[in-house]
């Protein structure tokens, strides 16, 4: 990682002092200031950032957040537990299935409910899915962003196949708000479940695909490699998770050491990279498409045939609407549900999932009743753009694009 | 801890030790285990159970585990005893509290989606916190509805027979119009005698009510409780104060709900004894007149073709001008005001500022001096207080209770629960002195009805028996013996058998009850309208101080005489001093220091110390000519005063009369400018209560329209007039009232007052009081019924018959209430027609037999002009008070 | 490194060799089929599931389902929903909605209200298309909610079977009794 420093290094040789450059023409110099966004085509949403110019390299940035900032976090103060679903889909607005299930599984904590087993294989899979779904939008926003066209409609195109096959599962393509406290809203048809194993096979070689356009284009290489080193260390330092993080080399992925849904029954690998820059966090993307592919295959396979895919919790979950009809204490139990919500003991709890971008944690406290007093969100999306000045430091401006797109920032998680 | 069942106050009961949960707890023997429990701020479910009344044990859910006991106990019905190892929870008694809520359940209708409890319902509650799922066998009971009452539905498939509504009937409000009763198979809620209900319409069963059984028809099936705004409130009807919570929807009122309900079924029954937290019918159902469709909502000005519709800019700069010219011309003095005491604390003080700063002028009046003026210039006078002297936790304590001339029931029910606490519950013995049958006397232990306007008389023949039984106490001999000889004196004039004959009480019978009320040992007196607004109001009062004071109850803790207001904040009117005799505090007016300290307050002279008109001389010298403008805030005088009184003549002299209104009035027709004002639940400010408590008015609503809280309008004519009041919020106001009145918000406390009669007693006492029970009986009035403009309990004032609800329930029938006998005797049916005639005019009026009427007495609400029976009334001027008396007459009745 | 290896990197390089591998997947596409459809000439096969425009129902015989319950609004997000409901006058002690607005502007179709509706009134249905020039009529009264129900109404049907709201015909007519529950008058009054 030597010479990446050096690199750096080179980036402040303009130097009036420096006898090599003293007989060169003396040019005016000063440093410049560039609003880059909000309205920025590659800024991923209203995301603004400061450049402080010294010709076209980096030397300071400052992030400037907040532009999509809508209370989402005051939001679940005034509504129910199971009201906040929603909310959560428009938090990482292009993988609502993951913000989900991380909510979902933050309030099952605090609850104490156990989801029955069916349950959990089909919120593995579904966000499997989601997890391919969002490394195929960072695929194709990624490379466009570096000038490669072909690559974001092919994701895009497999994406699609995704995206409707949620539509089918649950009415949306994007804000799917499919998972449910204890479960899950619907269980899979055989039209879906023959879909998805399809889509197994259809999709594998399509990785490879867009491999072809990427790995040895020499624009890319250019353009990723050795761009945006970050350290094991200080990427630890800067609390980066999820792709971001294992691409400096760490290996740390929540499916594997706290092991919720149905991963602990799979077997699947983690990535890790070597050097810390964008090409590792590419290819460890690519890499967990393939894993994902696994984990889905494995789940399909071992998943109960039948079950219930709702915990049967009567102060916490919706009973099944058929018994709303014909059983008052059903009846009771739903209209409690929808206009007090359930009772949650005091205290206060934090759970982080694995998302694709990183650790999306909800951190909960709550004083009793049907409403958090106070739910915060811990959004990777965030986190990461607080490494942005250190990592963007040097690069020029084209640079900064590819470098806050290398963590898959999304401004809905960002501003919350 | 609860009081019942065998702690009474005045038997001690053994302290005993219990073991609840592994805690060592100490309570009386005797008490219900429930209480003991939820004392320690343990709560075990329970439905039936309602601290304001004795445990009922039906429901089966407050079950504990007593140890050497195999099966688990009711705790509600079970006494604390010593030495008991009690269980209060454990997966045991889960199970068997669920099976509790199940055997509800299985019988309960599928009502969720229509009910109007659904989301305020303990049934609901129990149930999911018990989780009770899949429940087997559910039938339903199929019982119709019963829609007969006015006010309550009851729908008793889903009633769970918990019989909170019954004992809050039977034991609160000792009312008891409901029953249980086995009808269809099923055990139902039913009026008693299963007719339909027909009460005082408190509403306090639908408050308990864990589900919802009994439900509200001026609100059913409009709301859930979700999408109700709450505010609390304090009620406007009447001097008690209660607080309540307007609930709203968007610009309506939906419902109005106490802080009585099952939601705080935990307390200590002790606690009552200062109020339960219930509403009365006018509070509770007469909330229709704050989003009434008759409310003003814009300003009028009179133009040619009549009121007319006018921005408030330039109604409030002509109203100003008018002011001004009007100042300008013929004085001060010209310029007069009148204010309802239904304001707020904050609205009298501005106005009593703007009317003497602003104005120049003392001529200003509030509508406490109809009545409650007496009361308060009396006790001023002889004890140096200005409102009443307990607290309701002292007349429930107390063992003798002077009810005089007080139709507490139907004026301030909600107050009347402390008498009706003290009978039932301390076993007070209480002496309803009334010439109506109260439901107070139905109760007492000496119910005596007088002729009617003879309560004064019959103060003066107790205060003669205890002179003459020698009942008097040792203190007032030592504190004043020169005035007890002069009072011995005076009552020498007062013979015990004319007062008999006087007032129909016997000899004996009015010997006993001094006898109690001496030998009591602690005993209040409360009066009320049948005093304090009927002739010689004020000199009565000083003789129930006299009566006070002999018999040692007057210094004494938990002694004292109280008196009831009709309206909201008359004790705040006085004590904002709205009134030509006193500044805020209230002080003097007259006297010199208090008068330079407020000019100094508002940066302005005061006008003289001897100037200002009461409220019958301001329509004198309208009539005279002399009162040029007159600003009504909230007074209708028109439809109160009697013809006879002239207010029409008044009111076409002026060159400008100022209404200012939430409603276009009588009095509004004469009117030059009308502005719209607010209702109570618009307003922000206090209240002050007849104890004295002040309390908190919030708004719930936005003002209607264009409508304006009255400050304001007040501030925007002082600004008009070129002379700003520095008010901008009412906390500005709040500033300004601590300021001149340092601790008059007391924390919702009363202040506390230190009655002190020496003064009175040595200055001049001696001289006075031989005149006061020398004047004897008045001249005797050749018509023999006394005529009596009596209160519903379903009004108040005018403004009641402004809400629907209200009218509803009492709608104005035009019929003279007279009792049975009389109606017999006349040969009169029902709806008979008669002529009453009185010195000032005759009526043909029906007939309606009134229980409560008693023979040569007949009534009619003095709520309703319609017909116009107040005219037959003449005005009778307290010499001493100015307070016109106009509620009663003598007339006579004939068959037509 | 081996020569070998070292000349090929070099002809790779000389010769653009990725850019011809990428080409050759580019070029095969032109063989397959559109992946695109011509919206609006096409449209897409929506899923039962689907999530669209809200529509009120009626039960066969054409009485409104809706008891005016309000658990809709209770249970809505986005407070998108507002129900006014008054006792039925003509219908005594039966609760109806007077009004029923759904402010589809702010309505974020999660379908929460039909899964809170304790007698199926609401329900998801295809529809999509209600772009408008005037925002007001996107304010979707009671009127406006059942036509859509009544033009949608198989759809409607779907959807709730599809989210498992109704599993079949026969249940949906076979609760405990229909809202509101007929209950007379009682019978005379005799005071």
């Amino acid at each position: 990682m030597a010479h990446l420093e050096d690199q750096r290094e080179t980036v402040y040789k303009v130097d009036p002092a420096n006898p090599e450059t003293k007989d060169l023409p003396i040019l005016r110099t000063e440093e410049l200031l560039l609003n880059m966004g909000p309205q920025h085509p590659a800024t991923h949403g209203v995301l603004k950032v400061i450049l402080d110019l010294e010709g076209e390299r980096i030397t300071k940035s400052t992030v400037v957040m907040g532009f999509l900032h809508r209370g989402v976090e005051k939001l679940a103060e005034y509504g129910t537990y199971h009201q906040f679903i929603p909310h959560t889909d428009r938090l990482d607005y292009v993988c609502a299935m993951y913000n989900n299930f991380a909510y979902c599984r933050a309030v099952e904590k605090l609850m104490n409910v156990t989801v029955p087993e069916r349950a959990e294989y089909l919120r593995t899979i579904v966000a499997e899915v989601q997890r391919i779904i969002g490394h195929l939008f960072w695929l194709g926003t990624q490379a466009l962003d570096i000038g490669a066209m072909t690559v974001f409609f092919y994701t895009f195109r497999d994406r699609e196949i995704l995206l409707d096959w949620f539509d089918e599962l649950c009415g949306a393509r994007l804000t799917t708000s499919w998972y449910r406290i204890g479960g899950v809203e619907r269980d899979f048809t055989d039209s879906l479940e023959s879909k998805i194993r399809d889509f197994l096979a259809y999709f594998p070689p399509k990785i490879d695909e867009y491999v072809v356009f990427l790995e040895k284009n020499r624009i890319w290489l250019a353009r990723t490699v050795g761009v945006a080193v970050i350290s094991a260390e200080d990427a630890l330092g800067y609390g980066l998770s999820g792709p971001t993080l294992r691409g400096s080399g760490v290996d740390y992925d929540l499916r594997k050491y706290e092991s919720y849904g149905a991963y602990p029954k799979c077997e699947f690998s983690v990535p890790v990279g070597k050097n810390g820059d964008t090409y590792d966090r590419y290819w460890i993307r690519i890499e967990e498409m393939r894993e994902s592919i696994k984990i889905i295959r494995q789940c399909m396979d071992q998943m109960p045939k039948e079950g219930p895919v709702m915990a049967e919790v009567p102060s916490v979950t919706l009973p099944p609407k058929n018994r709303v009809f014909t059983n008052l204490e059903s009846m009771i139990q739903q209209f409690k549900l929808f206009s007090q919500g359930f009772d949650a003991p005091p205290g206060e709890i934090y759970c982080g999932t694995e998302a694709h971008k990183g650790e999306l944690g909800f951190y909960i406290v709550s004083t009793g009743g049907g409403n958090p007093y106070r739910l915060k969100i811990r959004s990777p999306s965030f986190i990461h753009m607080g490494a942005f000045d250190y990592m963007a430091k040097g690069y020029m401006i084209a640079d900064a694009v590819t470098i806050f797109g290398s963590y898959d920032i999304v401004m809905g998680e960002c501003d919350r | 801890m609860g009081l019942k069942p065998v702690t009474t106050p005045d038997t001690e009961a053994a302290t005993i030790a219990l073991n609840i949960d592994g805690e060592t707890v100490t309570a009386k023997e005797g008490v219900s285990l429930y209480d003991v429990i939820s004392s320690m701020g343990k709560i075990v479910p329970a439905m039936c159970y309602h601290y304001t009344f004795d445990p009922f044990g039906s429901c089966g859910m407050c079950l504990v585990l007593q140890e050497g006991k195999k099966s688990p106990v009711r705790s509600c019905t079970a006494k604390a005893t010593e030495g008991m190892v009690i269980r209060t929870d454990g997966e045991d008694l889960f199970a068997a509290r669920k099976k509790a809520v199940e055997k509800h359940l299985s019988v309960h209708p599928l009502d969720c989606p229509v009910c109007d409890a659904d989301g305020h319902c303990e049934l609901q509650d129990m149930a999911f916190q018990h989780q009770v799922t899949n429940l087997a066998n559910a039938k339903q009971k199929n019982i119709p509805e019963d829609t007969r009452s006015l006010v309550l539905d009851f729908n008793m498939n889903r009633c769970i027979a918990c019989g909170e509504c019954i004992n809050i009937c039977k034991d609160v409000q000792r009312i008891d119009a409901l029953q249980f009763m086995k009808k269809g198979g099923f055990t139902q809620v039913v009026a008693k005698g299963d007719h339909a209900l027909d009460c005082e319409f408190c509403g306090d069963c639908l408050a308990v009510c864990p589900v919802g059984a009994i439900t509200n028809k001026f609100s059913k099936y409009v709301y859930k409780p979700w999408q109700l705004r709450k505010t609390t409130t304090t009620c406007n009807y009447c001097g008690d104060g209660c607080q309540l919570y307007v609930e709203t929807k968007d610009t309506e009122v939906v419902r109005v709900t106490s802080p009585l309900s099952w939601k705080n079924k935990w307390g200590d029954r002790g606690d009552t004894i200062n109020g339960h937290g219930g509403l009365c019918v006018r509070g509770r159902f007469g909330f229709q007149f704050i989003d009434s469709k008759e409310r003003l909502k814009e300003p009028f000005i009179r133009k040619e073709t009549g009121l007319a519709p006018t921005p408030w800019i330039e109604a409030l700069d002509t109203t100003a001008d008018r002011l001004k010219d009007i100042k300008s011309r013929y004085g001060s003095d010209a310029i007069a005001g009148l204010i309802t005491a239904r304001c707020t604390n904050e609205e009298l003080y501005v106005f009593q500022r703007f009317m003497r700063a602003v104005l120049g002028t003392n001529n200003l009046d509030s509508s406490a001096r109809y009545g409650h003026m007496n009361f308060v210039r009396a006790v001023h006078h002889a004890l140096g207080i200005n409102r009443t002297m307990n607290s309701s936790a002292d007349v429930t304590k107390a063992k003798a209770i002077l009810v005089v001339g007080a139709n507490v029931t139907e004026t301030n029910p909600v107050a009347s629960l402390r008498v009706k606490a003290a009978i039932g519950t301390y076993n007070a013995s209480v002496i309803v002195v009334d010439s109506m049958q109260t439901n107070l006397a139905k109760l007492a232990s000496h119910p005596l009805m007088v002729k009617p306007g003879t309560e004064g008389a019959f103060v003066k023949g107790l205060v003669k028996s205890v002179v003459e039984q020698d009942l008097i106490d040792p203190d007032p001999a030592a504190q004043a013996p020169e005035a007890l000889a002069a009072l011995k004196a005076a009552a020498q004039a007062v013979s015990i058998e004319a007062v008999a004959a006087e007032t129909g009480i016997p000899v004996e019978t009015i010997q006993t009850v001094a006898r109690i009320f001496a030998e009591a040992s602690c005993a209040v007196i409360l009066c009320g309208e049948g005093i304090v607004r009927q002739p010689g109001g004020y000199n009565h009062t000083l003789s129930l101080v006299d009566l006070a004071w002999v018999t040692g109850k007057l210094t004494k803790p938990g002694c004292g005489i109280n008196t009831f207001t009709e309206e909201g904040n008359e004790q705040g009117a006085v004590d904002m001093g709205v009134a030509p005799e006193f500044l805020p505090g209230p002080v003097p007016y007259a006297q010199d220091e208090a008068r330079q300290t407020f000019s100094e307050a508002w940066d302005t002279t005061l006008p003289d110390a001897q100037s200002g008109k009461s409220l019958v001389e301001i329509f004198e010298d309208c009539r005279a000519g002399k009162i040029k403008a007159l600003y009504l805030v909230g007074e209708n005088p028109l439809a109160t005063l009697p013809k006879s009184f002239g207010v029409e003549e008044a009111l076409s002299q002026l060159e400008l009369l100022i209404c200012q209104d939430p409603f276009l009035t009588e009095t509004a027709h004469y009117a030059h400018v009308v502005f719209p004002a607010c209702t109570f639940a618009e307003k922000d400010g206090t209240v002050t209560n007849q104890e004295g408590m002040v309390q908190f008015v919030r708004p719930a609503l936005d003002p209607l329209g264009e409508s304006a809280l009255d400050w304001h309008i007040m501030v925007g004519l002082a600004n008009g007039m070129g002379h700003s009041l520095p008010y901008e919020t009412t906390q500005d106001i709040q500033a300004d009232i601590r300021k001149v009145l340092p601790g008059y918000y007391n924390l919702g406390q009363p202040r506390p007052v230190a009655a002190d009669p020496t003064a009175y007693l040595r200055n001049g006492y001696a001289e006075s009081v031989g005149a006061r029970y020398a004047n004897g009986r008045g001249q005797e009035s050749g018509r023999p019924y006394g005529l009596k403009l009596i209160q519903l309990i379903y009004h108040s004032g005018k403004l009641s018959t402004k809400a629907s609800g209200l009218m509803d329930i009492s709608p104005n029938t035009g019929t003279l209430r007279m009792s049975l006998e009389e109606c017999e005797r006349l040969g009169l049916a029902e709806g008979g027609r008669v002529r009453v005639t009185s010195d000032h005019g005759s009526l043909e009026l029906s007939v309606q037999a009134d229980v409560s009427v008693l023979p040569g007495t007949c009534a009619f609400p003095e709520h309703f002009n319609e017909p116009p029976v107040k005219d037959l009334v003449r005005v009778v001027v307290d010499p001493m008070t100015r307070v016109p008396y106009f509620k009663s007459t003598r007339v006579t009745i004939e068959k037509i | 490194m081996d020569t070998q290896k070292q000349t090929k990197r070099l002809l790779d390089a000389v010769l653009f060799r990725e850019i011809w591998k990428a080409m050759k997947v580019t070029f095969k596409h032109m063989l397959h089929r559109p992946m695109t459809f011509q919206y609006p000439r096409e449209k897409r096969t929506i899923p039962d599931a689907h999530r669209g425009a809200l529509g009120l129902l009626r039960y066969d015989n054409g009485q409104e389902r809706c008891v005016g319950c309000d658990l809709c609004e209770a249970a809505c997000p986005s407070r998108c929903i507002k129900v006014i409901s008054e006792e039925d006058k003509s219908l005594p002690l039966q609760r109806y909605a007077t009004e029923f607005y759904i402010d589809i502007t702010k309505c974020v179709f999660c379908g929460y209200c039909v899964e809170a509706c304790p007698v199926n009134a609401l329900a998801m249905t295809k529809m999509y298309e209600y772009s408008t020039h005037d925002k007001r009529t996107l304010l979707f009264d009671k009127q406006r909610l059942y036509e859509i129900g009544e033009q949608h109404l198989e759809d409607a049907k779907k959807y709730l079977y599809a989210h498992n709201q109704e599993h079949n015909d026969e249940e949906s007519r076979a609760y405990r009794y229909h809202f509101p529950q007929p209950i007379g008058k009682t019978e005379g009054s005799d005071s």
